[in-house]
C-alpha cells in the first residue's frame, strides 16, 4: 500500500502562502484554524529558509498515543485521521504533536477549545466519501477522487510535494543530486555553497545597488 | 541512470569529475570507516552532507529553541518543531498512567489490608451521653462544599486519565466519548470553583492548623497507628494539620496549573501547558491518595470520626481520646451538652452563634 507523505523543499519554498490559502479555501476550515502554515527561519537574513508545515501524518503518531478517547486512526494510505464524533477537544494531541498541527476552534467550556481540527491530507474523515457530513466536518476528500492534496498541487515552485513516500523521496533524491553536481560545477566548496544566487549576482538581482 | 546526469555538470577541466569520483568512492565505503578517517580539507563534501544541516539541527532544538516568523497568527506558530512534546508524551504514557494507576490501587489495597488487620478503631470508653460542639454550620458547609467539588473533579479527572485503558474496553469508544466529553466540560467548568473553596477553607481553618509543641511527638509515635495507645493532640492532630497544609500547597499547584490549562488564551505556549499538565496530574494524584485516607478514617476507619462534620457535635469520649488537649479545655469551659440538648439543637434550631465562635477560638 502507498504511504502518503508531505515533503517541503526549503530550497524551493518562496513563502508565498498559496498552500495555506488553498487549504483554507478547499476545506472551509473554521475561523482561527489554520491547518497549514509557512514558517520562515532567519527571515531577512543570510540563509533564510521557508517551510510549509502541517500534519506530517507520522507513522507512529504521538497525537494518537496520548489521545484519552482514542479517536485517531491511520488509513490504508498511511494518512492519520481523527473522528470528530469521538474527539472531546482536550488538547492533549496539541501538547504531544511536535509540529503544532492540531488546531482548536473556540468552543466548549469558556469557549476555549472545541473539537480538534487538523490537516486530513485532503482525505476527509470516517464518514462516507464526499458525503455532506464529511464535507462539513473535515472538508474536502480529494484522495477519494484520485487527486492529491490541493496545497501541494497548487505549489507554484513545487516545493511542497505530496504523495506516496517512495515517489516523493525519489523526486527529492534527484533534486539533491542535481544540486550537488551544480555546486561542484561552480567550483565552490559544498559547505559554502548556497543554492540560491547571492543578491549581488550580476543580472539576477532586482535590487539596484 | 544517475551517473551520466551528474557528469553533465563537468566543467571540462576534470576537477569536478575528480571530486565526484572521490565522492562516489566515499559513498561506496561503509559509513563507520568514513567517520574514523580524518577528513582532509580538500573534501568538505563528506563532512557536510547538506549545507542547511546545521540550520535544521537548530530547528530540531537540540541546542536551543529556534523560532521563525509566519503569517499565521497564534501562540508558538513560528515554532517548527516542539521537542518537549515528546518528553511530555513519554511522561504521560510511560510514567503518569501506569505508575499513577498502580499507586492509587496500592493505596486502596494497603487500606483494605490495614482494615482487615486493625478493623474499625472504636471509641474505647464507648459513646458517652455527652457531646462537644466541634464544627459550626458554616464550617461544615465549606467543608462539604469543597468535598463535593473535590470528589467531582477527582472522579472526572480519573475518568479522563484512566478511561482509555480501563473504560474503553468496557464501554466502547462511542459511549466513552460521551462520558469523557461530559467529564471534560464539567471538569473545566467546576474546576475554577475549587480555588474559591480552597480560599474559604484556608481562611476558616488556618489558625487551628498551625503546628504546635507536641505535634512532633504525635509524628514520632506514628499517630497511634502502631500500637493501641492514643497520642495526645489538640483540635487537629499532626496528621490532620499536614493534610491541611498539603491541601493548601498542593491544592495551590493544582489550581494554578489548572487555570493555565483551562484558559489557553493568555499567550501561554505548549511548553507551559505541558509543564502545567505534569504539575496538575502529579499534584492531583497525590491529593487523591491523601483524601482516600481521609475518607477511610471518616467512614469505616474510625468510630465517631465523621460525627463532628456531619452534625456539628462530636462524642465527648471520642474527643477525649483523639483530641484530648482540646476536649479538656472545651469541657472546662462547660461546652459539653447532653445528647438531649444536642438533639433539640440540631433538629429544631441552628447552632447558637456563641457556641460557634467559641469552637473557632478553641484551637488557640
Amino acid at each position: 500500500m502507498a504511504r502518503m507523505k508531505f515533503y517541503c523543499d526549503p530550497e524551493r519554498c518562496i513563502e508565498c502562502n498559496a498552500c495555506v490559502t488553498a487549504c483554507k479555501n478547499e476545506n472551509e476550515v473554521p475561523w482561527g484554524v489554520n491547518r497549514r502554515r509557512v514558517v520562515t527561519i532567519n527571515d531577512g537574513e543570510e540563509g533564510e529558509r521557508s517551510l510549509s508545515v502541517a500534519c506530517m501524518h507520522c507513522s507512529d503518531a504521538p497525537c494518537a498515543t496520548v489521545c484519552p478517547v482514542d479517536c485517531f486512526y491511520t488509513t490504508q494510505d498511511g494518512v492519520v485521521l481523527h473522528d470528530k464524533d469521538i474527539c472531546i477537544g482536550c488538547g492533549y494531541c496539541f501538547y504531544a504533536c511536535p509540529f503544532g498541527a492540531p488546531q482548536f476552534p473556540e468552543d466548549g467550556a469558556f469557549a476555549t477549545r472545541g473539537k480538534m481540527d487538523k490537516c486530513t491530507f485532503c482525505a476527509g474523515g470516517p464518514e462516507a466519501d464526499n458525503s455532506s457530513d464529511e464535507q462539513r466536518k473535515y472538508g474536502s476528500n480529494r484522495l477519494a477522487e484520485g487527486k492529491l492534496p490541493l496545497c501541494a498541487e497548487m505549489c507554484s515552485t513545487k516545493a511542497l510535494l505530496a504523495g506516496d513516500a517512495d515517489t516523493i523521496a525519489d523526486i527529492y533524491r534527484k533534486r539533491i543530486i542535481n544540486r550537488s553536481a551544480s555546486v561542484m560545477a561552480r567550483g565552490v566548496s559544498y559547505r559554502d555553497a548556497s543554492f540560491r544566487a547571492p543578491y549581488s549576482a550580476a543580472g539576477k538581482s532586482s535590487a539596484k545597488e | 541512470m544517475i551517473r551520466p546526469k551528474i557528469l553533465q555538470f563537468d566543467d571540462g577541466d576534470g576537477r569536478s569529475a575528480g571530486w565526484l569520483l572521490l565522492l562516489l568512492i566515499l559513498y561506496s565505503l561503509p559509513l563507520d570507516t568514513i567517520a574514523k578517517e580524518p577528513i582532509s580539507k580538500d573534501l568538505p563534501a563528506a563532512a557536510v552532507l547538506n549545507p542547511a544541516a546545521e540550520l535544521w539541527r537548530d530547528v530540531r532544538q537540540r541546542d536551543q529553541p529556534t523560532t521563525g516568523s509566519t503569517q499565521v497568527r497564534g501562540v508558538d506558530s513560528g515554532v517548527l518543531i516542539n521537542a518537549y512534546g515528546d518528553q511530555w508524551r513519554k511522561f504521560r504514557m510511560q510514567q503518569l498512567i501506569p505508575v499513577g494507576g498502580y499507586a492509587l490501587m496500592g493505596i486502596v489495597i494497603a487500606l483494605a489490608v490495614f482494615y482487615l488487620m486493625r478493623g474499625k478503631v472504636p471509641i474505647e470508653g464507648s459513646e458517652s451521653d455527652k457531646k462537644l460542639p466541634r464544627y459550626s454550620t458554616y464550617e461544615r458547609m465549606i467543608h462539604w462544599f469543597m468535598a463535593s467539588i473535590f470528589l467531582f473533579l477527582a472522579i472526572t479527572g480519573l475518568i479522563l486519565l484512566f478511561g482509555r485503558p480501563v473504560l474503553i474496553p468496557m464501554l466502547g469508544k462511542e459511549a466513552f466519548s460521551i462520558l469523557a466529553s461530559a467529564c471534560k466540560e464539567g471538569h473545566n467548568l467546576i474546576g475554577p470553583l475549587f480555588l474559591f473553596a480552597l480560599i474559604l477553607v484556608f481562611s476558616q481553618f488556618v489558625r487551628r492548623n498551625i503546628y504546635q509543641k507536641g505535634d512532633l511527638n504525635w509524628l514520632l509515635k506514628g499517630g497511634g497507628i502502631v500500637g493501641k495507645k492514643h497520642v495526645s493532640s489538640n483540635f487537629f492532630n499532626m496528621g490532620e494539620k499536614t493534610m491541611f497544609w498539603m491541601l493548601v500547597f498542593v491544592g495551590a499547584v493544582i489550581v494554578i496549573s489548572g487555570l493555565v490549562l483551562v484558559f489557553p488564551l493568555f499567550g501561554q505556549g505548549r511548553e507551559w501547558m505541558e509543564l502545567a499538565h505534569v504539575g496538575h496530574a502529579i499534584g492531583a494524584l497525590l491529593m487523591i491518595g491523601v483524601i482516600i485516607g481521609h475518607i477511610y478514617i471518616g467512614t469505616i476507619g474510625m468510630q465517631g470520626a465523621i460525627e463532628g462534620m456531619k452534625t456539628g457535635y462530636c462524642d465527648l469520649n471520642w474527643a477525649k481520646e483523639h483530641h484530648d488537649l482540646w476536649a479538656g479545655r472545651a469541657e472546662e469551659r462547660g461546652e459539653a451538652l447532653s445528647n438531649e440538648e444536642v438533639a433539640q439543637l440540631t433538629h429544631n434550631h441552628p447552632l447558637p452563634s456563641s457556641l460557634g465562635v467559641r469552637t473557632q477560638e478553641a484551637g488557640k
